[in-house]
């Protein structure tokens, strides 16, 4: 297992003990135990915070979760479910990224060379992105459904916007930071901007862009699954459904459902960036 | 700018990518293997991207013409007018009086969002040495591999369910409030951090723990002289980048923990009472805005 440590020293893992500034840390470190106080003293702890029947019914719950609902009627209706959720998690991702391209290119400010001309357009890309990316995919859902109705398009558009905004700005900051040399060698064959972009920065940057969105990916299906909230279907609606009946072992069906899902996910993703960064 | 937060989701990421990984990996008969594990997912992605916009596009509620149809475009505009609350006498986000309301649902929210993130980071250190890949260079007892496992497991499993889901368990059990918000919001962070931290200490530089521990250190002392020292400014940096996912999130799970600005978005939207809408989330963005800020600066400190 040595060779982890090959990799680019993570953060601050990398510097030897002795060398961290400790003053900074101690001083971060108090900061954040007196916002832990803070916070706790908000709590009305003189109210009973648990239910009556709390604690009976998280040892239903609890006994529920040992013995999901495997009956093969019921395992079809989780089965559509899941791939209802897959649906509009694969939908959204996808066009985030289509619209995280151009946005993200436009960021990074590699396409101008005019100083004024790239600052302003990409100032303005990156206050776009930011916006899309600072309201959280369910409040977009609710927006949505309440412009253009229960359509799987609000779920779709509703994801779509908020990963675009996170896309980009990664997009942008990769193409950034990739490696000079190649560039300055497209420059010195007479490649104007935009052939270093699409010869030099892109295919330089697709590796780890890849890896990135697979990761957004994963995090996509538990979006998706929470769109039910604004009565769209997939995981998260059956989830609901089930609630509402005090149904607890076809509740834990669900809920395991989705996190094969997410394992089946991060392990397949696992693959394909190992390959492609290998 | 190496201090903004979706940079360190990306490293982290990268740092998941280095855990676990074998050294054979990179020995040259593996090639043609490879193109072909990446072309075949290369093919599923498309064949699922296709496929998925098939199932979107052919539900019965989905109408490719409504959507730009011109009852839909009339209905997206007077929605508009309403959010910019026209014809309103006073519009919410011009009243005072609501501008302070607003700011002390901000302040609970804020309040949620530090005890979720204090509750996940609390779980963390108390489960991180189980979960990671042995650092001490000993052998694994049959206990210890059975903690590791389970450790896995639990944050596996805390990390796949959202947190808007764990909510809507946990009310069934706490009084909807702040409590019961950050307890949700903590325990999907917990399976994120607890990952993360991990993968932090999986890849710390070996070397100062060994020779703490030729020097005669035990376990305990090992943890606290040579493990913590080198992790805790990546975990510190973790668990502030969490800290703004959270603060996003928070106005979601208020939705259901009927706590802070989540609840008193959604009754407004219930109610048809748009302008009030727009307010809340101008102050949502504003808070979202301010929490990015002092994280920035905060894990300055941290470095």
């Amino acid at each position: 297992m040595t060779s982890a440590k090959a990799s680019p020293a993570p953060l601050g893992g990398g510097p030897p003990a002795g060398h961290v500034p400790i003053r900074g840390r101690g001083l971060l470190t108090l900061l954040l135990l007196g916002a832990l106080t803070w916070s706790l003293t908000t709590v009305p702890w003189g109210e009973p915070l648990v239910h009556p029947g709390g604690l009976t019914v998280l040892g239903e719950m609890l006994v529920a979760a040992l013995h999901p609902t495997v009956s093969a009627e019921f395992l079809g209706i989780a089965l559509a479910a899941s791939w209802r959720t897959v649906a509009y998690a694969t939908a959204g991702v996808s066009l985030a990224i289509l619209l995280a391209f151009p946005a993200g290119v436009l960021a990074s400010g590699v396409l101008v060379r005019h100083p004024v001309l790239r600052a302003l357009t990409s100032g303005a890309s990156r206050a776009l992105l930011g916006v899309l990316r600072a309201i959280h995919e369910l409040v977009w859902a609710l927006l949505f459904v309440a412009a253009i109705g229960l359509s799987p398009f609000a779920a779709v558009l509703a994801l779509a916007l908020p990963y675009a905004g996170i896309l980009g700005r990664i997009l942008a900051e990769i193409l950034e930071d990739v490696p000079p040399g190649p560039l300055a060698a497209l420059r010195a064959a007479g490649a104007r901007e935009w052939q270093v972009l699409l010869y030099g920065r892109l295919p330089q940057a697709f590796p780890n862009m890849v890896s990135y969105a697979l990761y957004r990916y994963e995090c996509g299906i538990r979006s998706a699954t929470i769109m039910s909230f604004v009565g769209l279907g997939g995981l998260g609606y059956q989830i609901q459904i089930s609630l509402d009946d005090l149904r607890f072992r076809e509740v834990w069906t669900f809920v395991y459902c989705l996190v094969v899902l997410v394992v089946l996910v991060d392990l397949w993703s696992g693959v394909i960036r190992r390959r492609l960064l290998a | 700018m190496s201090a903004n937060p979706l940079k360190v989701e990306a490293r982290g990421d990268r740092l998941a990518l280095d855990a676990g990984r074998t050294p054979v990996a990179s020995s040259e008969p593996g090639l043609p293997q490879r193109s072909l594990a990446l072309r075949a997912s290369g093919w599923l992605l498309v064949a699922l991207v296709v496929a998925s916009w098939v199932f979107v596009v052919s539900e019965p509620s989905a109408h490719v013409g409504d959507l730009i149809s011109r009852e839909t475009l009339d209905h997206g505009r007077d929605f508009l007018q309403q959010l910019a609350g026209v014809g309103e006498a006073r519009p919410a986000y011009r009243d005072p009086g609501q501008w302070r309301q607003a700011a002390r649902l901000a302040y609970r929210t804020l309040a949620m969002s530090v005890l979720a993130i204090g509750f996940a980071t609390i779980g963390t250190l108390l489960t991180v040495m189980a979960g990671a890949r042995p650092v001490l260079d000993e052998g694994r007892p049959w206990p210890r591999t059975l903690l590791f496992g389970l450790t896995r497991a639990a944050w596996i499993f805390s990390r796949a369910v959202p947190e808007l889901v764990w909510a809507l368990l946990i009310i069934f059990v706490f009084s909807p409030g702040i409590l019961a918000g950050a307890l949700a919001l903590g325990l999907h962070n917990f399976g994120v951090l607890g990952r993360l931290c991990a993968e932090v200490v999986e890849n710390l530089d070996r070397r100062p723990i060994r020779a703490v521990r030729s020097a005669g250190a035990g376990r305990g002392q090992t943890l606290l002289y040579a493990v913590l020292p080198s992790a805790l400014p990546a975990f510190l940096t973790f668990v502030l980048y969490r800290w703004e996912v959270v603060i996003r999130t928070t106005i979601v799970v208020g939705f259901v923990s009927a706590a802070g600005l989540g609840r008193e978005f959604r009754l407004a939207l219930s109610f048809f009472h748009y302008s009030d809408v727009t307010l809340l989330v101008l102050v949502y963005v504003l808070l979202v805005f301010a929490v990015d800020a002092t994280s920035v600066g905060l894990r300055r400190l941290a470095r």
